[in-house]
């Protein structure tokens, strides 16, 4: 039997927690850090010089604080040192940034794609471009700690397969590997779901940070779901949790699915059922085509009101069917179900209201998301970043800084 | 969401003339939270915003601030105790720019001279805490901002001294989608911040997807005060029509009581 945890494993574990409140809470005290992190000074003392001969983080003195007397030193990631790469494959765009620790934007590359079928080789050969293009504007001396990947389908936890992604057209996909080997950085590729990394995100950085139970509905051209539970991302056995988007609502009158199933949530909300019950010319798709229903509705377009109506009473439906199973305090509306929200609000609302129990729904908020379309890169760069927060100075030493 | 209401309005009484408007209006308001104030055209929600101003005198009842009773007869008054409200028009003048606008009538003095440079520093770190990143430079003309622009700068004004009630007047009335969505969103970022926001509006979408709690007015009374968790769309157009929606709203003022 094992004894409790070493004094290295506690150092590390330390480590990696302190270098965690930098990268989410941005300049921070030392005072402020032994407060959160129930340690004493001297121990912060030590965990910072060791972080910062890292190269992880570096204390400097606070910008103008307005008060008199000697400002205390903060700690700051090394945003500009140490960065990830974060990819998203939409369904009618490819996305890559270089993101830097603290979360900071350092440079994104962007390209439209055209919607339907996605070679999965093309697509790493793209986003692989991408990145040596990000990577050529990285001044000397800085380091890439890891890489993650957004994809609209089912992924699976254990080796990052895509297993289906019926927007695109992939099915069992090894895309992480492909993607790992086309970049040849010697770091892998992490997979993940783009709604799930949205949950992540709005999680730590947006709508949700402080908030331990929140759901995320992510519209595009379907409705992807992530479910944050007890602060942790639910993925199920395989990681295929947390499919909202394919909760069947209207079994005996509904739409077919593109799973193949009849009624579920993205078929009767998502973004074809929007267009098709606001009467909308078929061509026009994507986010535009959306907002253009919400701004017609408001404007009193009949057609497009219904339409609202109708999405607003599914969403309502199945957003409710979820609260008394998981209780959440949050549901986060990202994507184009941002503007789908607050165009049917009292729909939404009324639904809750109707079908939730009333103990799991009282505290119940509803929010939009806060990082708007870079919700889903953010997540993926947070993917590439769990790494060094778990073992910081062992995964520098694996990326050979 | 605390349970403790930080300004209380009892049995409030308001005539201009011979003409009733309010009647026996009991108003809670929470801090961190957004309460809605619906109700038809003549409804009096604009009367009774502007007694919570200070602009009209009650005839009669109890106003409480933070569990006190408060007398209020001037918006200066209002002012002091951290009530601000921002109405349609917004007040705000096109010819001085974005932090002239803020301080108008309250400009900060160094000596004999504005202190121009404290005042666009406050005025920086108000719109920032409000994470605005739509304006350009506060410097700008009013004239020179659109709609969601100016209805931002205008609550911006209100946050700017430190207030603690917010009462905004149809802050979304002329706007696009978009602005809408812009305003909405910083109407929830206020409450979660702490402060306590009134939010008028005849927009159901618009009340329902910001609001914590909706108070309904009807003829001048209140007719009932619900949390937007417990309530439906079609509750709230009863209680605003009707002033009455099952076992919510006002009994019926022809003797029988239930």
């Amino acid at each position: 039997m094992k004894a409790g945890p070493s004094q290295e494993e506690i150092r590390r574990h330390n480590l990696g927690t302190l270098l965690r409140h930098v990268h989410l809470g941005g300049s921070t005290s030392r005072a402020v850090l032994a407060d959160r992190m129930g340690l004493n000074r001297s121990t912060i003392l030590g965990l910072v010089s060791e972080l910062s001969s890292a190269g992880l983080i570096r204390e400097e003195l606070p910008q103008d604080t307005g008060r008199a007397g000697r400002p205390s030193l903060v700690v700051r990631p090394e945003s500009d040192r140490v960065y990830v790469l974060a990819f998203d494959v939409g369904v009618d765009r490819l996305a890559a940034a270089r993101i830097g620790l603290g979360g900071v934007f350092l440079g994104r590359r962007e390209t439209p794609w055209p919607r339907g079928g996605f070679d999965s080789g093309e697509v790493a050969d793209v986003l692989a471009g991408f990145a040596r293009q990000l990577m050529d504007t990285a001044r000397d001396g800085t380091l890439c700690v890891g890489l993650g990947a957004a994809v609209r389908g089912l992924v699976r936890r254990s080796d990052g397969v895509v297993r289906s992604a019926a927007h695109i057209g992939w099915k069992e996909e090894e895309f992480g590997e492909d993607l790992t080997r086309r970049l040849g950085l010697g770091l892998p590729v992490s997979v993940e779901n783009e709604a799930n990394l949205g949950a992540v995100a709005e999680h730590l950085r947006g709508a949700g940070t402080g908030c331990q139970d929140l759901l995320y509905l992510h519209g595009d051209i379907g409705i992807g779901g992530g479910i944050i539970a007890g602060g942790q991302l639910l993925g199920g056995d395989g990681g295929y949790g947390g499919e909202i988007g394919h909760m069947v609502v209207n079994p005996r009158g509904g739409r077919p699915c593109g799973c193949g199933a009849r009624g579920c949530l993205e078929s009767e909300a998502g973004e074809r059922a929007l267009l098709q019950a606001a009467r909308r010319d078929p061509s026009a798709t994507g986010r535009d085509a959306v907002r253009a229903v919400v701004e017609a509705a408001d404007r009193g377009d009949i057609s497009a009101r219904a339409a609202l109506h109708d999405v607003g009473d599914w969403l309502g439906i199945a957003v409710g069917g979820l609260v008394n199973i998981l209780n959440p305090r949050t549901v986060i509306f990202g994507g184009t179900l941002r503007e789908v929200f607050l165009g049917s609000a009292a729909q939404i609302r009324s639904r809750i209201n109707s079908h939730a129990l009333g103990a799991a729904r009282e505290h119940l908020r509803l929010r939009v998301g806060e990082l708007g379309d870079d919700a889903v890169l953010v997540g993926a760069a947070e993917l590439a970043f769990s790494e060094i927060l778990v073992g910081p100075l062992e995964t520098l030493a694996r990326t050979g800084a | 969401m605390t349970a403790t209401p930080i300004l209380r309005l009892r049995g409030i009484e308001k005539s201009f003339g011979p003409v009733q408007v309010l009647h026996d209006v009991a108003f809670d308001v929470h801090p961190g939270e957004v309460t809605a104030l619906v109700g038809d055209n003549g409804a009096g929600k604009s009367t009774l915003v502007k007694c919570i101003g200070g602009i009209h005198p009650f005839d009669g009842g109890e106003y409480w601030f933070e569990g006190e009773r408060v007398q209020v007869h001037s918006p200066r008054d209002a002012a002091a105790m951290g009530v601000e409200i921002v109405y349609q028009d917004l007040a705000l003048c096109d010819n001085l720019d974005i932090v002239q606008n803020m301080f108008l009538g309250r400009e900060k003095r160094r000596g004999l001279v504005l202190d121009d440079a404290t005042m666009e520093e406050m005025a920086a770190r108000t719109l920032e805490g409000l994470s605005v990143r739509t304006v350009k430079s506060i410097r700008q003309q009013v004239s020179s901002l659109s709609g969601g622009q100016r209805q931002t700068v205008a609550i911006a004004k209100a946050v700017l001294w430190n207030s603690k009630v917010v009462v905004l007047d149809e802050p979304t009335a002329a706007l696009g989608v978009a602005q809408t969505a812009q305003v909405l969103e910083l109407v929830r970022r206020l409450a979660d911040n702490g402060l306590a926001v009134v939010l008028i509006s005849h927009n159901m979408n618009d009340v329902f997807a910001v609001s914590d709690r909706i108070a309904a007015l009807y003829l001048g009374r209140m007719a009932a005060q619900v949390k937007a968790s417990d309530v439906t769309h079609s509750q709230i157009v009863e209680l605003i029509t009707s002033g009455r929606s099952g076992d919510l709203g006002l009994v019926h003022t022809n003797g029988a009581t239930p």
